[in-house]
C-alpha cells in the first residue's frame, strides 16, 4: 500500500469512525456560512428587493425641453438604457373644465399619460374618451364616476378619481394619445418622468443625456437622496448583522474544532512517539479539517440560499437572485474557519515534547 | 558493545527534580528492569533514552547518536528507526483495527506493508484479531498489539513503559513470555520500567532507582 493511499485511508476511518463528532463539527461550520451566504445575499439584492417599496416615492429624474415639446419617438431611445426601471411619458396643457372657473384663470392643467404608474387611484385609468379627475376637483364639482364631464370642446365620462397630495389633485388625467389628440400635439410630449435605479442616477442622467441631445435631463436630489440615504442604512444594517453574527459563529465553531483537537492530544503523542514528523503528523489533522470545512461550507450555501430565498419571499415578496461567487465564498468561509481554528490547539500539541502530549497535557 | 550510554543527566521541572546526576550503560541485546518507588524518576529516564523527552543537563548516546545534538526532524528519525515504545495505557488509535494500528508505525517508518503487519500480529498471537478496533479487545489483546506496532520496524531497543501495570496475572504472564521469545529470537535490547518485582524478575539487570539516582545495579541469571 502507497503512503498516500495508507494516509486517506486513515483518513476516511477517522472520519467514519467519529461520526457523530465529525457531524457536530460540519454542523458548526455550516451554521457559520449559511449565515455569510444569506447575509451577503440578501445585502447583494437589497436594492433590487427594495425597489418595489421605493417606487412609492415616484420618479426620481425628468426629461423635458426647454420652450418646447419632446418628439414621442426619442422615447424608443429610453428602452435599452440599464439604469431606467421605468418611465412615464407626459403631455400637459390648461384646458377648461365643464365651463366652470375651477382654476385661477378659469382652466385646470390636463395631464396625459400611458398609465396610473404609481398614482393612487380610485376606480380605473381611463381608456377611450374617460377622465381620472384630481381629488380637489372632485370635491369642488362633486362628481362621481360614470358623470360625464366636458373638456375643452369634448365630452367625456369620468373613469375614476386621483389624490396624491401633489399637482395630480388639481388636474385632470387622461390617456396621452387622448390628450394629444385634444391639444393637436400629435406626437409629442411635455415631459418624461423616470423611476431610476437608487445609487446609479447620476450615470444614468449622462447616458439620458447622449441618447436625447435636446433633451434636459434632471434629477430630483430630495427624492433620490432619501433612497439612496435609506439603502445605505439597510446595508450597514445588514453588514454589521453579518460581522456579529458571524463572529459570533467563528468563535463557536473554533471552539468545537479546537476540543476536536484537543481530544486528540494522546493520539498526537503517540504519532510522535512513533517517529512522526510536525508535518506528517500535522498533514492528518489539517486535511480532516480541510474535508470538514469544505464539508460544512457547501452545506452552509445550500442552506443560506435556502434560508435567504425564505427571507427576501417573507418580507419582500419575491425571491432573490444569489451571485455565483457565493458558492467559492462559502466554501472558502468554512475552509478558513475550520483550518484557522485546528490550527492553533495542533501547533501547541505539535512542538511540544512527546512525554507532555502523550500525558494529554 | 555499549547501546545506551548516559553520562551525568539531569531532569529537573519547575517545582519538582526528577533525575539528579544519572550514569547508566546498556549493552546491546541485553534485557534490563528499571524499578523503584512511584516518583523515582524511573519513566522520565525512560522517555529521555527514547527521546520523548530531553534532560536539563548530561548527555545520552543511544546507539550511536548524542541525542542532545539531534534537531527534532533527527529526534523524530532516531525514533522511529530505533525504538519501539510500549506504553502502560494501550496508546491505540481508537478507530483504527489492530493491524492499521500496526501499519500507522511502518508508514511513519517506510511503507504500510498490510501482509507484513498482519504475520506481526499473527506472532503475537492475534490473527484472530486482525481487524478488530481496540474497544472490541481485551487488555492483553491491546498491549500486544502495542508489542507488535512496536517491533514491526525491527529496531535496536524496545522501551517499555509499565507494560504489564493494567494487566492481571495471568495476563502478565503471558506477555512477558512473548517479549521473552522475540527478545530471544530478535536479540534486540529491552528497557522495561516497572514496579512489580515478578515482572523485574524477567530480565537480565535490575537498575534500581530512587529519588532520582540508580542506587543499585545488579545482574540476573535465568
Amino acid at each position: 500500500m502507497t503512503g498516500r493511499k495508507w494516509f486517506y485511508h486513515v483518513l476516511t476511518s477517522a472520519l467514519r469512525q467519529r461520526k457523530g463528532r465529525v457531524a457536530v463539527a460540519v454542523l458548526s461550520v455550516g451554521i457559520a456560512s449559511t449565515v455569510v451566504v444569506s447575509a451577503v445575499g440578501l445585502s447583494s439584492g437589497i436594492r433590487r428587493l427594495l425597489g418595489g417599496e421605493l417606487k412609492a416615492y415616484g420618479a426620481n429624474m425628468i426629461v423635458s425641453k426647454k420652450g418646447g415639446h419632446i418628439d414621442a419617438a426619442m422615447l424608443d431611445a429610453l428602452k435599452g438604457i440599464a439604469g431606467i426601471e421605468e418611465f412615464s411619458p407626459q403631455l400637459y396643457s390648461p384646458v377648461s373644465l365643464n365651463g366652470l372657473p375651477v382654476g385661477p384663470d378659469g382652466q385646470v392643467e390636463m395631464i396625459g399619460m400611458t398609465g396610473a404608474h404609481s398614482l393612487n387611484v380610485s376606480g380605473r385609468f381611463p381608456g377611450e374618451g374617460e377622465v381620472l379627475i384630481g381629488a380637489d376637483l372632485r370635491a369642488g364639482l362633486g362628481l362621481k364616476t360614470g358623470d360625464s364631464v366636458k373638456l375643452g370642446g369634448s365630452v367625456m365620462t369620468v373613469s375614476g378619481f386621483v389624490e396624491t397630495g401633489g399637482p395630480e389633485d388639481k388636474a385632470v388625467i387622461l390617456p396621452l394619445p387622448s390628450a394629444q389628440r385634444l391639444t393637436g400635439l400629435e406626437g409629442k410630449i411635455s415631459a418624461v418622468l423616470i423611476r431610476g435605479r437608487p445609487g446609479t442616477l447620476d450615470e444614468t442622467a449622462k447616458v439620458i443625456a447622449s441618447v436625447m441631445p435636446d433633451a434636459d435631463v434632471k434629477t430630483l436630489r430630495q427624492v433620490a437622496g432619501a433612497e439612496e440615504s435609506f439603502l445605505r442604512k439597510i446595508e450597514l444594517l445588514l453588514a454589521l448583522v453579518t460581522v456579529v453574527v458571524v463572529g459570533a459563529s467563528a468563535i463557536s465553531v473554533s471552539s468545537t474544532m479546537s476540543a476536536t483537537v484537543l481530544e486528540r492530544l494522546r493520539e498526537i503523542g503517540l504519532m510522535k512517539a512513533l517517529g512522526g514528523t510536525k508535518k506528517g503528523i500535522g498533514r492528518f489533522y489539517l486535511m480532516e479539517a480541510v474535508i470538514i470545512g469544505a464539508g460544512g461550507g457547501t452545506a452552509g450555501f445550500l442552506t443560506g440560499f435556502v434560508s435567504a430565498q425564505a427571507v427576501s419571499k417573507g418580507a419582500f415578496g419575491s425571491y432573490i437572485s444569489m451571485p455565483v461567487y457565493l458558492v467559492p465564498v462559502s466554501i472558502v468561509t468554512g475552509l478558513v474557519i475550520a483550518v484557522a481554528a485546528s490550527a492553533l490547539p495542533l501547533r501547541a500539541a505539535l512542538i511540544e515534547k512527546p512525554s507532555v502530549v502523550l500525558r494529554g497535557e | 558493545m555499549e547501546l545506551i550510554e548516559i553520562k551525568g543527566v539531569y531532569k529537573e521541572y519547575e517545582t519538582a527534580v526528577a533525575l539528579r546526576g544519572v550514569d547508566l550503560v546498556v549493552g546491546s541485546g541485553t534485557w534490563c528492569s528499571v524499578v523503584g518507588p512511584s516518583g523515582s524518576g524511573k519513566s522520565t529516564l525512560l522517555n529521555i533514552i527514547g527521546g520523548l523527552d530531553s534532560p536539563t543537563k548530561g548527555q545520552v548516546f543511544v546507539d550511536g547518536a548524542d541525542l542532545g545534538a539531534l534537531s527534532e526532524d533527527a529526534l523524530a528519525r532516531f525514533r522511529r528507526e530505533r525504538i519501539g515504545f510500549v506504553f502502560q495505557q494501550s496508546y491505540l488509535i481508537p478507530y483504527l483495527s489492530s493491524v492499521d494500528n500496526v501499519m500507522l508505525a511502518q508508514y511513519f517508518h517506510s511503507m504500510p506493508d498490510r501482509l507484513e503487519a498482519e504475520e506481526a500480529l499473527r506472532r503475537v498471537g492475534l490473527a484472530h484479531r486482525l481487524g478488530h478496533r481496540p474497544g472490541e479487545l481485551s487488555g492483553g489483546e491491546q498491549q500486544r498489539v502495542c508489542i507488535a506496532r512496536a517491533l514491526i520496524n525491527s529496531p535496536r531497543l524496545l522501551l517499555a513503559d509499565e507494560p504489564t501495570g493494567n494487566l492481571d496475572r495471568e495476563n502478565t504472564r503471558l506477555m512477558l513470555e512473548l517479549l521473552k521469545r522475540l527478545h530471544e529470537e530478535e536479540r534486540f535490547t529491552i528497557i522495561l520500567v516497572t514496579h512489580d518485582p515478578y515482572v523485574s524478575k524477567w530480565a537480565q539487570r535490575i537498575v534500581t532507582m530512587e529519588d532520582g539516582k540508580v542506587i543499585k545495579d545488579e545482574p540476573l541469571y535465568y
